[in-house]
C-alpha cells in the first residue's frame, strides 16, 4: 500500500489509494510465507508466547492454542477488526473464543477509508487463514506419517481420523511454520460458512466498557511531556514571530501555521495555549474566505464555469433531450462545509531521538504516518515505528497528517516524548472539512412520464485537487451523481472545481453525501410534477435493476408505504448506491411545533452483498442515519475572512438519544460476489429522505443544508 | 501547587496539583486513569462523567480541590459494583459501543440511573443519558439498559 502511494501519488484516484487492488491482496498472503521477512517481522512485533509460532505473516498460534490474527487497519468503531478476524478464523477453523488480534507492522497495514476494509482484505484474510490451516494440518499429518486428507480439524484441534489421536494447533505450530503454504489454498465454500455471516461478538468491546481501551489520547509514555496547539485562526495565516514561553509552560515550539505549547500536563498546556497572545501574518486572500463570497462564487461557476473534461459521465445527449422533454425539473441544491466531529479530538504522541522515532497515534493511515515521520526526521523507515491505537472515531479526518507532523516536530524540538492534543475548539475550527457544494439537477421526462434525461452539475472544492491528485472529471466530487441506477437514455455528469482555499478532506461518504441529496430530492420533485407517487416513480425507473429494486421495496414495505400514515405524519424515501452497496431509507416525520422537524421512524434496507457480520451492518446503518439526521438538521461550518465559525458543541449540535427515532434495518444479501462497504453508505440517503418527507408534510421543499441552521446551539 | 489526597475507586492517591486544574485532568494525567474521557471541556458532551459520592458529575466541570475528601468512582471502578457489571455485560450482549470513546460516560450515567430506578422507561433513559455519541450508538445503549433491567427490548 505505501509503495503504491509513494510512486503514484500524482496520478491515482483516492479509490486506488484506499482500495488496494487484486495484486496487493494476493501479495500480502504470499509475501507472508513462513520464514519470510514479513513473517519474521510480525513475529518480532507481536508480543506473544513464542512456544507456539507464526504460521504465516498474518496468523500466530499461541501456546494456549489461541490464535492471534494480525490486523493492519484502523478500528474506529466500524467493527473491521472483528470482520477481518472472522474471515481468517473461518478458514482457520478455530472457535471464536480462541481468537485474539494483534496490530500488524506498518508494512502490512492498509489505508482505512472508502469503506474498503472488507472489500480489499476479506479474501486476503481468508487466504491467510486457509494457508495456516493447511500447513498446520500438513505438520500434524507428517507427525503421524499419514496423508493430510486423513486429518480433520475442529476448534484448532486436529484429529487423526485413522487412530483418533489428536494434536492441537499449538503442538504443531513450530513444525508448520517451516512449511511453505500453497499460493492457492482451498477455501471454505460460502455455503458452509460458520462464522462469516454471523454476528460474532466484537473483539474490542470488552475493553470499551471498563475503561481499559487505549485510544491515542490515552497513550502514556515514560517521561513524556504534554503539548497543546494554537493553530492560526485564519486559514493561510502564519506565525509572525515565536511568542515567549508563558508562565506554567515548559516550551513554545513554532510550527509555521501554528504554535505548540509544551507543559507538564494536558490542562496546563491547554491553558497556556489558549491564553497565548500570538502575532500572525494574515494573507490578504483570507478576506475572500467568507461564506457569502464562497457561495456567490459557486453561483457564478454554476452559471459560467468550465466543467472538467471529459465529463465524468456522458451518455447520449442529455441537454438535447432535456430541451425537448415534456416535463422538466431544474433545481439547485446547496450544501455547507461540514466538520467531522470525532469524539476523540486529534492527538498524537511522538518520541524522537537522533536515531529513532516512535509514534503512537489514532490514524487511518499508519504507512502515511511513517512517511511523515521519515520526512521530518530524515530517518529511514527501519528507524521509525508507528503504533496505531484504537480511534475514538475517524470519519475520514484521521487519515490526515497535520496533527501527526505537529507532534513529531514538537518532540524533535524538545528532545523528549510528547503527547500533543488539540482542544475541541481547535479540532472543530481547523478541520479539513467536507466541501461545500452547489449542485444543479436537470431532469426531463417524456409524455409518458419516462425519464429521458438526467444531468447534474456539481460545483465544489476538491479534496483531491487541494492535494495535487486531481483527476480531470472531479472524481470523488461526482460520487452519488455518476452511475445512478435509474433508467435514462441521456445522462451527463459534470463537475466544476471551486477554488476556495478552505481546507477540505474526506468526510464519511465523500461526494455521495453531497450529490445524493441533490439527485434524490430532484427525483422527488419530478415525481411530484408528474403527479406520481415517489416510490412508484422510482420503481418504474428501476425495472432493469432487480437488486436495487429489491432494496427499495424492502424499505418501503418496512415503513408500510402502502398504508396511510398517522395524522400529522408524512413519509419520504431515498436511495443511494455507493461503495458497492445499496441503501434505501424510508422515513416518517412530523412537525410537533411550527418549523420543527421530528423524525418518528426510519426503515433502512441495505444490500452489501454478503453481510460478514450482520450485527455490525445494523450498527453502521443506525450510526450513519443518526449522523445523517444531525448533520442534515444543523451541521455546518461557516467562514468569516478565513476564520471558521465552529467552536465547540455549544455551536456544533449533535443528535441526542432523546431525538433519535426508532430505526429498523433489513439486510438483503445478494452474495459474496457483490461484497460492498458499509461504513459510509447510510449517511447519503438520510438528508434527502427527510427533505422529501418534509415536503410531503408541509409543501415546503428543503433545498439547502442544514435545514435548521439557526437551531445549532446545544445548550439552548 | 497544592498537596492533595484523593479517594478514587477505593484507592488513595497523594499528589501535588494546581487547585484550579479540572478534575478530569487530575484523573487522566496525574492519577493516570484514562478511561474517563475528554470530549469538550465545556460541560456539554458528558464523556467525562464520573461519580462523586455516588452521583454522576461532569469531571471537566469540577476543579481539583473539589475532589478532595470525596469518594470518586470512575469507569475503572464500575466493575466493582453489581449494577456496573450488569450494565457492562448488557452493553456487550447488545454490542452497543462502536468507537467506544463516549461509552465510559454512557455507562457511568446509565449505572447511576439503574441504581436509583430499577425499571427506567424510555423517557427516563433519554433524560438521564444526554451524553453525545458521534457514532450513534443510542438505540443499542438504550436496548442494553433495558436488557440490564430485565425489560423487554
Ligand atoms: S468533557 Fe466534560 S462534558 Fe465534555
Ligand atoms: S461509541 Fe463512538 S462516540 Fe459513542
Amino acid at each position: 500500500m505505501s509503495k503504491r502511494t509513494e510512486t503514484k501519488a500524482g496520478t491515482v484516484s483516492r479509490r486506488a489509494f484506499l482500495g488496494g487492488g487484486a495484486t496487493v491482496v494476493a501479495m500480502f498472503a504470499l509475501d507472508a510465507a513462513p520464514g519470510s521477512k514479513m513473517a519474521r517481522a510480525i513475529a518480532a512485533n507481536l508480543p506473544v508466547d513464542t512456544s507456539g509460532g507464526p504460521v504465516n505473516g498474518w496468523i500466530l498460534v499461541n501456546a494456549d492454542n489461541s490464535v492471534s490474527i494480525a490486523f493492519g487497519g484502523a478500528e474506529m468503531g466500524q467493527g473491521i477488526l472483528t470482520g477481518l478476524a472472522q474471515a481468517a478464523a473461518e478458514e482457520l477453523m478455530v472457535a471464536w473464543s480462541q481468537v485474539r488480534t494483534q496490530v500488524a507492522p506498518t508494512s502490512q497495514s492498509y489505508i482505512t477509508g472508502g469503506s474498503f476494509g472488507i472489500r480489499a482484505n476479506f479474501l486476503k484474510m481468508r487466504i491467510a487463514g486457509a494457508q495456516a490451516r493447511e500447513v498446520l494440518l500438513a505438520a500434524a499429518a507428517a507427525t503421524w506419517g499419514i496423508d493430510a486428507s486423513a486429518c480433520s480439524v475442529s476448534d484448532g484441534v486436529i484429529t487423526n481420523t485413522v487412530t483418533s489421536a489428536t494434536l492441537t494447533y499449538a503442538q504443531v505450530a513450530k513444525a508448520a511454520s517451516a512449511l511453505t503454504p500453497s499460493a492457492s489454498p482451498t477455501l471454505t465454500d460460502a455455503s458452509k460458512f460458520r462464522m462469516v455471516g454471523r454476528s460474532m461478538a466484537r473483539l474490542d468491546l470488552p475493553s470499551k466498557v471498563d475503561g481499559s481501551a487505549v485510544f491515542g489520547i490515552d497513550v502514556r509514555v515514560p517521561g513524556m511531556l504534554y503539548a497543546a496547539v494554537k493553530n492560526c485562526p485564519t486559514i493561510g495565516g502564519t506565525l509572525a514571530r515565536t511568542p515567549a514561553t508563558p508562565a506554567g509552560a515548559i516550551a513554545v515550539v513554532p510550527l509555521g501555521n501554528a504554535v505548540a505549547v509544551v507543559a507538564s500536563n494536558t490542562w496546563a498546556a491547554f491553558k497556556a495555549a489558549s491564553s497565548l497572545s500570538v502575532a500572525w501574518t494574515i494573507p490578504t486572500a483570507a478576506a475572500q474566505l467568507t461564506t457569502s463570497t464562497i457561495s456567490a462564487q459557486a453561483q457564478t461557476l454554476m452559471a459560467t464555469g468550465t466543467a472538467g473534461s471529459p465529463a465524468a459521465e456522458r451518455v447520449g445527449d442529455a441537454p438535447g433531450a432535456y430541451g425537448t422533454a415534456v416535463t422538466r425539473i431544474e433545481s439547485t441544491y446547496q450544501l455547507p462545509y461540514l466538520p467531522h466531529v470525532c469524539m476523540e479530538v486529534l492527538n498524537c504522541t511522538a518520541s524522537v531521538t537522533p536515531t529513532s522515532c516512535e509514534v503512537w497515534v489514532p490514524t487511518q493511515a499508519a504507512s502515511w504516518v511513517q512517511a511523515t515521520a521519515m520526512a521530518i526526521t530524515g530517518l529511514p523507515a527501519s528507524a521509525v515505528t508507528v503504533h496505531p491505537t484504537l480511534l475514538g472515531g475517524g470519519l475520514g479526518r484521521k487519515i490526515e497528517q497535520d496533527y501527526v507532523s505537529q507532534a513529531i516536530k514538537v518532540s524533535k524540538a524538545v528532545g523528549k516524548p510528547v503527547k500533543l492534543t488539540w482542544r475541541r475548539e481547535e479540532d472543530l475550527s481547523h478541520d479539513q472539512y467536507r466541501p461545500m457544494g452547489l449542485v444543479r439537477v436537470r431532469l426531463g421526462a417524456d409524455s409518458g412520464g419516462r425519464l429521458t434525461s438526467i444531468a447534474t452539475r456539481t460545483v465544489a472544492p476538491s479534496p483531491l485537487a487541494q492535494r495535487g491528485w486531481m483527476a480531470p472529471t472531479g472524481n470523488d466530487n461526482v460520487e452519488g451523481a455518476e452511475g445512478l441506477p435509474y433508467a435514462a437514455a441521456n445522462r451527463l455528469v459534470e463537475y466544476v472545481k471551486h477554488p476556495a482555499a478552505v481546507p477540505v478532506g474526506f468526510w464519511r461518504s465523500v461526494g455521495n453525501s453531497i450529490n445524493c441529496f441533490a439527485v434524490e430530492s430532484a427525483l422527488d420533485e419530478l415525481a411530484v410534477a408528474l403527479k406520481q407517487d415517489p416510490l412508484a416513480y422510482r420503481r418504474s425507473l428501476l425495472a432493469g435493476d432487480p437488486r436495487t429494486l429489491a432494496v427499495l421495496d424492502r424499505a418501503a414495505a418496512d415503513i408500510g408505504w402502502n398504508t396511510a400514515p398517522a395524522k400529522g405524519v408524512a413519509r419520504g424515501i431515498a436511495l443511494s448506491n455507493g461503495f458497492g452497496s445499496i441503501v434505501a431509507l424510508a422515513v416518517e416525520v412530523s412537525q410537533p411545533t411550527a418549523g420543527v422537524m421530528k423524525v418518528n421512524r426510519v426503515a433502512c434496507a441495505v444490500d452489501c452483498g454478503l453481510a460478514v457480520n450482520p450485527g455490525q451492518v445494523e450498527s453502521q446503518m443506525q450510526g450513519g442515519i443518526i449522523q445523517g439526521i444531525g448533520t442534515a438538521f444543523w451541521g455546518q461550518t461557516t467562514f468569516a475572512k478565513g476564520v471558521a465559525s465552529s467552536r465547540n458543541f455549544s455551536n456544533t449540535r449533535m443528535l441526542l438519544m432523546k431525538e433519535t427515532p426508532s430505526i429498523t434495518v433489513s439486510i438483503l444479501q445478494s452474495g459474496l460476489e457483490s461484497l460492498g462497504g458499509i461504513g459510509e453508505v447510510a449517511v447519503p440517503p438520510t438528508a434527502p429522505a427527510l427533505a422529501n418527507a418534509w415536503f410531503k408534510l408541509t409543501g415546503a421543499r428543503l433545498r439547502s443544508l442544514p435545514f435548521f441552521p439557526g437551531a445549532n446551539r446545544m445548550d439552548d | 501547587m497544592t498537596a492533595m489526597k484523593y479517594n478514587v475507586n477505593g484507592s488513595t492517591y497523594q499528589f501535588d496539583a494546581d487547585p484550579g486544574m479540572p478534575l478530569l485532568w487530575v484523573i487522566r494525567d496525574i492519577i493516570g486513569l484514562t478511561g474517563t474521557k475528554y470530549g469538550c471541556g465545556v460541560e456539554i458532551c458528558k464523556a467525562c462523567t464520573v461519580w462523586i459520592d455516588g452521583s454522576p458529575e461532569k469531571s471537566c466541570d469540577m476543579n481539583a480541590s473539589e475532589g478532595v475528601g470525596r469518594k470518586i468512582t470512575t469507569i475503572e471502578g464500575l466493575s466493582a459494583t453489581p449494577v456496573g457489571v450488569r450494565l457492562q455485560n448488557a452493553f456487550i450482549d447488545c454490542q452497543a459501543p462502536q468507537c467506544g470513546y463516549c461509552q465510559s460516560g454512557m455507562l457511568m450515567a446509565a449505572a447511576k440511573l439503574v441504581t436509583s430506578n430499577s425499571k427506567p422507561s424510555d423517557a427516563q433513559i433519554d433524560s438521564a443519558l444526554g451524553n453525545i455519541c458521534a457514532c450513534g450508538t443510542y438505540p443499542r445503549v438504550k436496548q442494553a439498559i433495558k436488557k440490564a433491567t430485565g425489560q423487554p427490548t
